[in-house]
């Protein structure tokens, strides 16, 4: 799965990594990123072979500084660009990866970028990092999940004042609100990442799966039906053998 | 009644359960989770007790775990059937029991909590711990999931974002970081542990008994349901309270300017 433009997919030791790729543009996310995401993320889909995918952006500034505006404004009709938006779901399909997904961020982390971010499992971010929501300021919203994702993740008062006020956080803004789990040095972003990944991967590969089920559709739940999920999981993570950690 | 994995004591309506496995850090077997059930029931038929505390002998662990957690890997060369995992959960099941009890709960947390330790911690109201406490999910260490409501209920109250953290990749948060992300309202000292306790658990007793059950229902159940719903509910249960002798007794004991003494009726 070489030849892509917009990002660089590699697949090591069962972890994917998956960087943004248009480091002239502070890797903005284009028509062509959302086309080759959405190839990369179905084929990580199926791919048992993956058990954690890395999320990044290429190069010193940028993890994702949005949407590209110089396509804006280019779609026929919004019959036709909402009609794209569905058959072309790739935020569905990233919040339908059974593998977790672990975003490494840095530098700019902007409109859809925070929005990739927040489609992740786990967000570690170096001390760079900044965080916005600018699209009421050109006048448009969030539209991959972010007015939904974003309020699950921080509360719904800080979401508003991003949105409303275009307040931006800084790292250690977003480590206080629980947007992303760790602060680590510049220098140290990939390497932690890689580590976490490394050791998730030495996990049931199954079992992480409906651990990260049981968390992400159970919040989706009432408590009584999230229990009861858990129950089946939990049973069936009971009746697979699994003696060495690995493949069950 | 006498327990032999649990101690419990009920003074002055107050009612105190002991995890009592200390050479093993409070585990829980099967025998053990048998003997909190029957306790819950009991404190459920007891109209008298206001408070419950929860803690674990010693000062190293609250409680590690279930046995399920520590020995399943030796355990499990052969697979279980379906059937015959879903009794073994159930007969380790405690969060039900638990959670089923009206009045306020205190996890007196006096060392680490893990695995259903932790979920045991989370089926609480209160969480008052030792600064030397860790807490954790090691469970998918070792190809397992959380049985007792650890995934559901460690995100509705720490969030999503630090659950799939802990979860996956099974590392421990210590006290600081606990108290940090709402996980436990206190931490104190080992020393001061059971008198930070007392005193949360003398602030409940001063409370009208009712009132304190129709709180507690309010935000549990009022987390499940619409805003609207919620409101709903909220409004019915104060009304509620408009029948009990204690609404009464606490409005003239303000007016009196005196403390009432409320009976829970």
């Amino acid at each position: 799965m070489n030849g892509f433009d917009t990002i660089i997919y590699e697949k090591k030791d069962s972890i994917a990594f998956v960087t943004l790729n248009r480091p002239q543009l502070l890797n903005a996310y284009n028509i062509k990123m959302r086309d080759e995401l959405y190839q990369a993320l179905t084929a990580i889909k199926d791919d048992s072979e993956v058990r954690v995918v890395i999320f990044s952006g290429a190069r010193d500034r940028a993890f994702c500084a949005g949407a590209d505006l110089t396509e804006f404004l280019t779609a026929p009709t919004p019959i036709i660009a909402r009609q794209a938006r569905w058959e072309r779901d790739i935020w569905g399909v990233f919040l339908s990866l059974p593998q977790p997904l672990i975003a490494a961020l840095h530098g700019y982390v902007l409109g859809s970028g925070i929005e990739i971010a927040l489609c992740c499992d786990l967000r570690f971010a170096s001390e760079d990092a900044r965080f916005g929501l600018p699209e009421t300021g050109i006048g448009i919203m969030p539209a991959a999940g972010g007015t939904q994702t974003l309020p699950r993740i921080i509360g719904r008062a800080k979401t508003l004042e991003m949105l409303l006020a275009g307040i931006w956080l800084d790292a250690q803004q977003a480590y206080c609100l629980g947007l992303v789990n760790r602060i680590v040095p510049r220098h140290d972003l990939l390497p932690t990442t890689h580590r976490v990944a490394q050791k998730i991967a030495t996990y049931s590969p199954l079992v992480v799966r409906w651990a990260k089920q049981a968390i992400r559709r159970g919040m989706d739940l009432p408590l009584l039906h999230g229990l009861e999920m858990e129950r089946k999981l939990a049973t069936l993570a009971l009746t697979t053998i699994n003696t060495d950690g690995g493949e069950p | 009644m006498s327990y032999h994995y649990l101690l419990y004591e009920l003074t002055e309506s107050v009612a105190s359960i002991t995890l009592n496995r200390r050479e093993t850090g409070n585990i829980i077997n099967e025998e053990l989770a048998q003997e909190l059930r029957d306790i819950c029931r009991q404190i459920n038929e007891d109209e008298t007790i206001r408070a419950i505390v929860i803690t674990g002998a010693g000062t190293e662990a609250f409680c590690l775990g279930n046995e399920l957690e520590h020995y399943s890997l030796s355990q499990r060369n052969t697979s279980l059937s379906v059937t015959e995992a879903e009794n073994l959960i159930a007969r380790y099941s405690l969060s039900p029991a638990i959670t089923n009890i009206s009045c306020p709960i205190v996890a007196a947390i006096n060392g680490n909590a893990f695995g259903q330790g932790l979920e045991l911690v989370l089926s609480c109201d209160i969480r008052i711990a030792s600064n030397t406490a860790s807490f954790g999910f090691p469970n998918i260490t070792c190809g397992l999931l959380p049985i007792d409501g650890g995934t559901q209920r460690l995100p509705r109250l720490i969030g999503k974002g630090k659950s799939l953290e802990i979860l996956l990749t099974g590392e421990t948060v210590n006290a600081k970081e606990a108290l940090e992300m709402g996980l436990v309202n206190k931490i104190v000292p080992p020393g001061e542990l059971t008198s930070a306790v007392d005193q949360i658990v003398k602030k409940i007793k001063k409370k009208a008994p009712i009132a304190l059950k129709y709180a507690k229902e309010a935000v549990i159940k009022g987390l499940d349901l619409t805003l609207e719903q919620g409101l709903r509910l909220e409004a019915d249960l104060y009304f509620l309270l408009h029948t009990t002798r204690d609404r009464t007794e606490g409005i003239t004991a303000f007016r009196e300017k005196r403390p009432p003494n409320f009976e829970g009726k």
